[in-house]
């Protein structure tokens, strides 16, 4: 059974509803608190949305000099899978495991809406046999807007690291369907090694019909299921 | 020895400012002749060094480490005696 760790700073609020979402796909979980994150024997860690330390000097800056995001590097080189979700994703960046940064929305508005996006890589252990598929899921954030200088952006679309782009419902990453004014409709990203992902919508937000969507629940079941073929890290080390 | 060190965290210049276009639509409603804006944060930090040249290098990490944001922001150290 997979084993997957969600992480909790102060100011986190979608563990609970990682930890319900997991649990319609078969996974054992454990919500950990930031400062005793220990991940030797999970399969995944997930670092999910909410405005960790209130989003003071910059969205998930100060998350970053938390003990976790040590442990988290230590996990994510050993190949362990780490999804971050919205506030989960700015972690991810300012910690480095990502590349580029998440800004303020170009309107200045939160924006708390469904959105569309295209899977681009199945690279990952979130989204196999996902590619090209068009995943509608719900947002809910000021900083997205991801951005980086101009040769970071040529290296994530040259070597496929851009996992999900905001599209129309016709699949065209037009500037109507970018909620934030992100580089290239950019909506989440993976690493090099595939096993770091990060997106600003809520997969775990529309993981139950009444909702208004399921499409969160496959990028969850991706996971149980690529885990279900691989030794947890603990094993491995 | 005490120091005080304002760090100026600004937005690097080919990055969009959307806080600061915003202040110059404002601004510009007041006729005053505003053509740009960029805005940005002011950290002031009481910290005990050796001489200024520690104080200077303990102020730059903190703009590295965490104040500023090298992928889309610059940071300047303004330091004086406290």
């Amino acid at each position: 059974m997979a084993r997957v760790a969600i992480l909790r700073f102060p100011g986190t609020w979608s563990e609970r509803d990682f930890d319900h979402a997991f649990g319609l796909v078969g996974a054992e979980t454990e919500i950990v608190w930031h400062e005793d994150v220990d991940l030797r024997g999970f399969d995944a860690a997930i670092v999910p949305g909410g405005f960790s330390y209130g989003d003071y000097v910059r969205a998930g800056a100060i998350a970053r000099l938390s003990p976790a995001v040590r442990e988290l590097r230590r996990f994510a080189d050993a190949g362990g899978a780490v999804l971050g979700s919205c506030n989960g994703f700015q972690i991810l960046c300012e910690a480095g495991l990502l590349p580029g940064a998440l800004t303020r929305n170009t309107g200045l508005e939160f924006r708390c809406d469904w959105v569309r996006m295209r899977v681009e890589s199945d690279a990952t252990p979130f989204t196999r046999g996902l590619r090209g598929e068009i995943l509608r899921m719900p947002i809910a954030h000021g900083e997205g807007c991801w951005t980086a200088d101009e040769a970071t952006v040529a290296r994530v679309e040259r070597r496929g690291l851009v996992v999900f782009r905001y599209v129309d419902e016709r699949g065209a990453a037009t500037p109507a369907a970018n909620p934030n004014g992100s580089v290239a409709n950019i909506a989440g990203l993976r690493n090099e090694g595939g096993n770091v992902v990060g997106l600003m919508p809520h997969p775990e937000r529309c993981s139950e019909a009444i909702l208004g969507g399921t499409d969160g629940l496959r990028v969850l079941q991706s996971l149980v299921r690529a885990v279900g073929t691989a030794p947890a890290e603990a094993a491995v080390a | 020895m005490r120091f005080r060190a304002t760090i100026h965290v600004r937005p690097k210049p080919e990055v969009r400012d959307p806080q600061g276009e915003a202040v110059l639509g404002a601004l510009s409603s007041l006729g005053l002749g505003v053509s740009a804006v960029r805005t940005g944060k002011e950290i002031v930090v009481t910290l005990e060094a050796p001489d200024e040249r520690a104080a200077r290098e303990a102020a730059a990490r903190m703009g590295q480490e965490l104040l500023a944001n090298p992928v889309v922001e610059d940071f300047s150290i303004d330091l004086s005696a406290a």
